[in-house]
């Protein structure tokens, strides 16, 4: 059963990194990032080749100090790829997206799924169309940490749950704390008064575009360095489980996404084992009995009275 | 010395501070002003009298770069802010209280008051943020217990104040503030204006917006009246506003 929380708290981690920038993008720029996913797949393509590159650079490890330096090398390379993203994401927002802001949801909804597309072709010309793994995975779990309360469970999967908590606690730092962080907040809040104290809101939103897919690319090569691998359409599936998650959390609360993502992750983890037909649906149940009992979903967004 | 005074160099130049010619705004697609003249000088306090509907709005967003401009010239010292993308307007010295005041909620006072000064606040000279701070609070003394309450917690008044000292806080030339007294309860009007009468004594040029002309003389220096988006009328504000055309007009009966 621990072993089932602890896998729900790893996928719910995974799913946190991509879905808080889905609804920190909706809270900023209104915009529902069909590309979302994709973003995250390039992540994870991004860290098979940078990971790979620098995992070859040091000695396979031999013990656990060796261990240390080669997990710390390893993170490194998927921080690395996660910052491919930046401009990345950037260049997307700037180029693509701004011209239709004021345009109605259908054209935002028809260019991010465009963008899906294109993306996908990007990465099946660029990596092939077969999956590749960087096979850096047990390496990893030389260091044995659950071993030490008597327990057996990979070294690899708690790490990213640390990672997902710190990756939420940074983000609640960045907007609650941060002077760009609050701007950002008040262009969410109030988008014409944000201009006129002086914000330069196209700026505001390619930074949270930005942010948003360096997350999404984070976790995307926290999955392809761990037991799974990278593969084109990798990105789907977390697309429409995000979409859920956000759903629950409330539409642009990153708290919302935070607490959606695991309990999304947890209660598909536990009921999947026992009852393996059901793993598509208790996400989906999930969400229906949150929009019966809440339809604003769990928590408000910035500058709603919660 | 306080630190709220105009950021600009005020030396009076050959220009108006604020000049609007001609100025034709327009609402998703109609005109909703038919060639405004206006003109505030440097030190001046003005208002734009005229009832609701009448473009006073309209106006101050097309200054502010809110609202699409068909026609027409709006010149800050002689700088043609209509060219300018909307964000640098706030960094070229004018200060904005919106008529719904557009407070950044889940935000304290206090937040709201840097905001702008982190934003505009390199563009306007300031130095020490929060000395700035401290002199918005010391003008709004009642602010000061509410510093760290959300904005989305005041009162009606507190709200307004609020939505003012963030205009005051990135030290503007000109202060534009659209019904600085609607909604609120008789005394706090009196307070709202002797604020307002504070900060034109500290030399910022103010611009406001009032459909009631009774408040107006004790305020300002010159008044102008607008109706269905146009001027009809400028000139002493105690003249004007006990005219009793213009105050048949104020209350509708100018059909």
């Amino acid at each position: 059963m621990l072993e089932h929380v602890l896998n729900g708290l790893y996928y719910g981690s995974i799913l946190f990194m991509i879905a808080s920038g889905m609804t920190i993008i909706f809270g900023v720029l209104g915009i529902l990032n069909l590309a979302h996913g994709e973003l995250y797949a390039l992540g994870a393509f991004c860290a098979f080749s940078i990971v790979g590159f620098v995992a070859g650079q040091v000695a396979a490890p031999t013990g656990p100090a060796t261990t240390i330096v080669f997990g710390l090398v390893v993170l490194a390379g998927s921080l690395a790829a996660a910052a491919v993203l930046l401009p990345v994401g950037g260049a997307l927002e700037a180029a693509f997206i701004r011209p239709i802001y004021d345009r109605d949801e259908v054209y935002q909804l028809l260019l991010t799924y465009g963008l899906l597309l294109v993306l996908t072709d990007v990465m099946k010309f660029v990596w092939g169309p077969s999956p590749v793994d960087v096979g850096v995975f047990s390496a990893i779990n030389e260091i044995p940490t659950t071993e030490l309360v008597g327990f057996s469970y990979p070294s690899y999967n708690v790490l990213v749950i640390l990672i997902g908590v710190a990756v939420f606690a940074w983000l609640a730092w960045f907007f609650d704390r941060t002077k760009t962080g609050r701007i950002v907040r008040a262009t969410a809040i109030n988008r014409e008064m944000s201009t006129a104290i002086g914000v330069s809101t196209d700026r505001m939103f390619t930074l949270v575009f930005a942010i948003g897919a360096f997350f999404a690319g984070f976790g995307g090569a926290m999955v392809s360095i761990g037991p799974s691998s990278a593969s084109l359409g990798m990105g789907l599936s977390w697309l429409v489980l995000s979409f859920v998650v956000i759903v629950i959390g409330g539409l642009g609360s990153l708290k919302g996404a935070f607490v959606g993502a695991l309990l999304v992750g947890v209660s598909s983890r536990v009921v999947t084992p026992y009852y393996p037909q059901l793993e598509l649906a208790v996400p989906f149940l999930l969400m229906v009995l949150v929009l019966l009992v809440r339809p604003e979903g769990l928590y408000g967004t910035w500058g709603e009275i919660q | 010395m306080s630190t709220l005074g105009p950021g600009s160099d005020t030396g009076r130049g050959s220009d108006p501070l604020l000049e609007v010619s001609n100025l034709t705004a327009t609402v998703e697609g109609f005109e909703v002003t038919h060639g405004i003249d206006l003109e505030i000088n440097e030190g001046e306090a003005v208002a734009l009298v005229g009832r609701n509907g009448a473009g006073k709005t309209s106006t101050f967003r097309s200054i502010m770069g809110l609202t699409p401009v068909a026609n027409g010239s709006i010149r800050l010292r002689g700088e043609e802010l209509l060219e300018m993308r909307p964000e640098l307007i706030p960094k070229r010295g004018i200060g904005y209280q919106p008529e719904s005041r557009d407070l950044f909620t889940g935000m304290t006072v206090e937040e709201n008051f840097r905001l702008p000064i982190w934003t505009a606040g390199e563009a306007r000279g300031i130095e020490d943020e929060d000395a700035v701070v401290e002199d918005v609070f010391d003008l709004f003394e009642e602010l000061e217990g509410r510093r760290d309450a959300e904005v989305q917690n005041l009162s009606g008044g507190q709200g307004k104040m609020t939505a003012i000292g963030r205009a005051l806080a990135l030290r503007p030339d000109l202060l534009i503030l659209d019904e600085p007294l609607e909604g609120l309860a008789p005394v706090v009007v009196e307070n709202v204006k002797s604020y307002i009468r504070e900060i034109i004594d500290r030399d910022i040029s103010v611009l406001i917006a009032e459909s009631n002309a009774s408040h107006v003389p004790e305020i300002v220096d010159r008044m102008y009246v607008i109706e269905r988006g146009e001027i009809v009328d400028s000139g002493d504000p105690e003249a004007l506003s006990s005219d009793e055309e213009i105050q048949l007009l104020m209350q509708g009966g100018g059909e």
